[in-house]
């Protein structure tokens, strides 16, 4: 799932400085379970800026809710009154619901809360890590299970790098080295031979790179 | 949320937890005992007293049904619900009345005749008298109460107690109307009674018809008990007691006679030691006071030395209970005929109603077991209008069941005074709590019962005073302490709820599991001990014993309380099975400075990160929770919970430049609730440098929100 992060106290309350009446609209999928943006940290967030306000000495008045996902049309116009009655949003989704709400309200001020992180999940509670890229040409397939993509810092497709450290990656010695993952893996599966022949380029076009991707089904469309 | 996932499925009939579904009255024992555990106990009396008119008494006295059920029995031992009922009443200010908030309705013109003042009469009495009726309750002894009067011994029952009870009960209006005894049921119709309720208990003891047993020194458990707690003075000193039958009431009537100065007293029946009716309590006080048991015994004739009463002849059996058609299932040992002595033999192998002032055309059926015939949903008896229950019904019961046929006949009367089928204003009975899970039971800690301050038994076996004494505040705090909270915990509400797992993780009992894509969490399992819903970031989980606003509003009242002074308002959560490590909450809180205000919470676990942010919110200048140290919560690890909330709520006030010394977690250790005291007062006074919060109080927040 999509992982992200609150961003720091200051950082907001500089982007709402200007406002006085403001929405803190969460999300109850992703960042819900990121402990991010649901209806917890909404609360928590909606707090921690009425106390800001009060210190500050300033009038700004807060107002909480929360939808099922931001990045659906149907549930943020659910949500129109409040949004239009609201000087600015603070969106607790990831970008793409900012971004929704941007698109349905042109005439709205809709800012950020959280900074969107990665594509990632729980290892344990309370610990989250990255798993994909979403380069749009998955290689799983090739490398046992495990991507070099999102894990290894250099995207190395033929790897592991000089710096990979009693399985540690040398840019950061607490992130396990994806292709000693990968090679263990391999090992595991008696396919090891897979890394006597070099993996070809990667078509990047697939990715970023391409410009913003689109998917369409036309037997889907109405 | 505004969407709406799935349809809602049709509301469930809660089940009661198999406390309040055994009690007979269906008291509401969790509520009581968990407002003891949280010190409320006006409260805790007001929710004993509800059910049942005579709650002093049953106090003392009841059976106690419920404790045989009390799922804590699967853990250790059942909650002491009946101490703490006592604990209740004894600490119930007498001034707020008998019945707090029961009402009486506006007098009504019917009268109601009631035969017999035991509990199943007074229950009857108390109830339509609230609902306006003139009630007279007939009683054949002078004195009110029923076997709670001329039956059980004073050493269990003071009669101040039975007083305390009664006089409420008359300025309710009730006519008493003692010395007679009731001779004809048609009389009282015609002398305008409209309807009434014969509740008559069981007084006629009975003796097995063996050689000599009309002999005067062969004694009846009723009579005898009946003549002592008449005042009758008796005199047993030099007399060799023996005691037929093996139950409760035998038991009384042996620690009577151990009383009344006997020199010898010893029980014998027909069970084995293990199998021996009476309550095991009951059993181990006999044994202590000097009584002497003979288990497995079947008696042939009381044998006569020299003309005078020796003792009576038995033999030794194996005795399996009775057969369907009520033949004992039996077998004698060859060769064991012996002899117990005894110079005064009393019978107390059961006893029966005296039907014999019951219309003789039979008008009133009798059943087979020569007790009152009734319809067992309404207590109707075989003529209209007149109901019947309690012992006269049942020959055998307990206190706590005639009050609950009590209830039942005035409901059924007041139908039928009011032209309305008595069948349909009887509740459904409800259904009990299911078992708790093995793996569930393996996190619970485990807590020793709380024993009852009792009278030594030399000392007793010489007195009729009181054997059994009342908890002390901290003793019933800690007793209540350990109470399941069965069927009052977490419920999730599946519209928001995401899936996220958090619940199924946190939750230190295992609880939780995934059913239908949402968090279920089973009525039966959960310990409530709060953890899930203040972890889950969906907020979809609601306890049900408090709320996220009950919390508010109790963070804005200690605050406002703290702020009385000019002292800097701190606000603290204390986790009441360990911040005070096991002294009373008043006496610590006692020593705590002024400006401190503490709410009290059952496990620091139920504290939610956002309690302590809107703390600071609503211009709390502090604030801190307290619970024990890890490894020793109630809850395995609420209290590690606490803390890492704690941690992160200091860094939340440090990015908003409130300053996170301004929180703190505090962690006392058994037995040592000076810490916590030392640990506020350092508090306070580092508060005190700090000076007071920037945030204004009252808060435009505190005020709008
Ligand atoms: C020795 C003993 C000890 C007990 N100890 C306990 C205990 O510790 N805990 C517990 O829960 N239960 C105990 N019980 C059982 C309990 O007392 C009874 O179940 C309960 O009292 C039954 O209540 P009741 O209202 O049906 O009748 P009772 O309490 O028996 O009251 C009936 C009343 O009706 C009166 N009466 C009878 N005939 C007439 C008439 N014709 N006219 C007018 N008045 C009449 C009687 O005098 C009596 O006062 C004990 C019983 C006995 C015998
Ligand atoms: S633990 Fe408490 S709620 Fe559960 S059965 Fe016992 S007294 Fe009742
Ligand atoms: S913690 Fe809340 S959202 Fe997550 S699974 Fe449990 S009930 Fe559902
Ligand atoms: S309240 Fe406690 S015991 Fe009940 S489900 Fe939640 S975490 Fe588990």
């Amino acid at each position: 799932m999509i992982k992200a992060k609150q961003k720091p106290i200051a950082e907001i309350k500089t982007l709402i400085a200007p406002y006085r009446n403001i929405l803190i609209l969460g999300c109850g999928t992703c960042v819900t379970i990121s402990f991010a943006g649901g209806e917890k940290e909404v609360g928590m967030l909606a707090s921690s800026l009425r106390i800001a306000a009060a210190m500050d000495k300033n009038a700004q008045l807060f107002t909480e809710a929360t939808v099922q996902r931001q990045c659906e049309w149907e549930f943020i116009d659910a949500i129109a009154d409040q949004i239009q009655k609201a000087d600015a949003v603070i969106s607790l989704a990831c970008g793409i619901g900012v971004q929704a709400l941007a698109e349905r309200y042109p005439d709205k001020v809709i800012l950020p809360g959280v900074n969107t992180t990665f594509l990632g999940m729980a290892i344990e509670h309370g610990v989250m890590v990255e798993r994909c890229r979403a380069c749009g040409d998955c290689i799983l397939g090739l490398t046992g299970g495990v991507c070099p993509i999102a894990r290894c810092a250099k995207n190395l497709l033929n790897g592991p790098c000089g710096g990979s450290q009693r399985g540690k990656c040398e840019v950061n010695p607490e992130t396990d080295c994806a292709w000693q993952l990968i090679y263990d893996r391999l090992g595991k599966l008696g396919q090891l031979d897979r890394l006597s022949s070099l993996m070809t380029y990667k078509d990047w076009s697939k990715d970023y790179d391409g410009g913003p991707r689109k998917i369409v089904r036309e037997d889907l469309k109405l | 949320m505004t969407s709406e996932k799935r349809d809602l499925a049709p509301p469930t009939v809660e089940p009661l937890p198999p406390c309040a579904a055994t009690c007979p009255a269906h008291t509401d024992v969790r509520g009581y005992v968990q407002a003891i555990a949280r010190g409320d106990f006006e409260e805790a009396y007001r929710i004993a007293r509800e059910p049942n008119p005579i709650p002093y008494i049953c106090g003392k006295v009841c059976a106690h049904p419920c404790e045989d059920q009390c799922r804590r029995k699967d853990v250790d031992e059942p909650i002491a619900i009946c101490a703490l009922k006592r604990f209740a009443t004894e600490k119930h200010d007498p001034r707020l009345g008998h019945a707090p908030r029961l009402t009486q309705a506006e007098p009504r013109e019917e009268k109601v005749a009631i035969v017999g003042s035991g509990p199943g009469g007074l229950t009857a009495a108390h109830d339509l008298a609230r609902m306006g009726y003139k009630v007279t309750v007939f009683e054949a002894y002078p004195r009110l109460g029923g076997t709670m009067q001329v039956g059980i011994p004073l050493y269990r029952l003071p009669r101040e107690t039975i007083d305390l009870e009664i006089a409420p009960l008359k300025e309710l209006g009730i006519e008493f109307v003692t010395n007679v005894r009731i001779a004809d049921v048609d009389g009282l119709l015609s002398d305008g009674y409209r309807s009434v309720f014969i509740a008559v208990g069981s007084h006629v003891g009975a003796k097995l018809r063996l050689p000599n047993a009309e002999l005067p020194d062969v004694w009846l458990n009723t009579e005898f008990l009946r003549r002592v707690a008449l005042g009758e003075k008796i005199d047993l000193s030099h007399r060799n007691v023996l005691v037929l039958g093996g139950g409760n009431v035998a038991i009384d009537v042996a620690r009577t006679a151990v009383r009344l100065g006997a020199a010898q007293v010893s029980m014998s029946f027909l069970e084995s030691d293990e199998t021996m009716p009476a309550h095991p309590w009951e059993i181990e006080e006999a044994k202590e006071e000097g009584i002497l048991m003979y288990p497995s015994r079947t008696f042939k004739e009381c044998v006569l030395d020299e003309g005078k009463l020796a003792g009576v002849k038995c033999i030794k059996v194996d005795f399996r209970g009775f057969k369907p058609d009520g033949a004992l299932d039996i077998d004698e040992f060859v060769d064991t005929e012996h002899i117990l002595a005894a110079d005064l033999i009393i019978f107390s192998i059961g006893q029966g109603p005296d039907l014999s002032f019951l219309p003789k055309d039979g008008s009133i059926a009798q059943t087979k077991r020569r007790a009152i015939q009734v319809d067992p949903v309404t207590l109707a008896t075989t003529k209209p209008g007149v109901f019947a229950g309690g012992d006269a019904v049942t020959r055998v019961g307990f206190i706590i069941d005639a009050v609950a046929a009590g209830h039942r006949a005035a409901r059924s009367i007041d139908a039928y005074l009011r032209g309305v089928d008595p069948r349909t204003v009887q509740p459904d009975e409800s259904e009990k709590l299911g078992a708790i899970q093995e793996k569930t039971i393996s996190h619970i800690r485990k807590l020793e019962r709380e024993p009852l301050p009792k009278t030594d038994a030399a000392t007793r076996r010489a007195t009729f005073d009181e054997v059994e004494h009342g908890y002390t505040e901290t003793q019933a705090v800690r007793a209540a302490l350990r109470c399941l909270t069965c069927g009052a915990g977490a419920t999730v509400d599946t519209d928001k709820c995401i899936a996220c797992l958090t619940c199924v993780r946190v939750c230190p009992f295992e609880v939780p599991g995934l059913e239908r894509g949402t968090a279920n969490v089973p009525v039966e399992q959960c310990q409530a001990c709060g953890l899930c819903a203040t972890e889950c970031p969906a907020k979809a989980i609601t306890m049900k014993l408090y709320s996220d606003d009950d919390m508010i509003q109790d963070i804005k009242r200690a605050i406002k309380r703290a702020k009385s002074d000019s002292e800097p308002a701190i606000v603290g959560f204390a986790c009441r099975y360990c911040a005070y490590s096991g002294e009373e909450p008043k006496v610590v809180q006692a020593r705590f400075p002024k400006n401190v205000k503490v709410i009290d919470v059952l496990c620091s676990g139920k504290v939610d990160s956002l309690y302590l942010l809107k703390a600071f919110e609503y211009g709390a200048d502090a604030v801190f929770v307290a619970g024990c140290i890890v490894g020793e919560c109630h809850n395995d690890k609420g209290n590690v919970h606490a803390g890492q909330r704690v941690a992160y709520v200091k860094k939340i006030l440090d990015e908003l430049g409130l300053n996170g010394a301004r929180l703190e977690m505090f962690n006392t250790a058994p037995g040592e609730c000076t810490s916590v005291v030392e640990d506020v007062i350092r508090l306070a006074a580092k508060v005190k440098e700090l000076g007071s919060s920037p945030v204004p109080y009252p808060s435009r927040a505190g005020r709008s929100n």
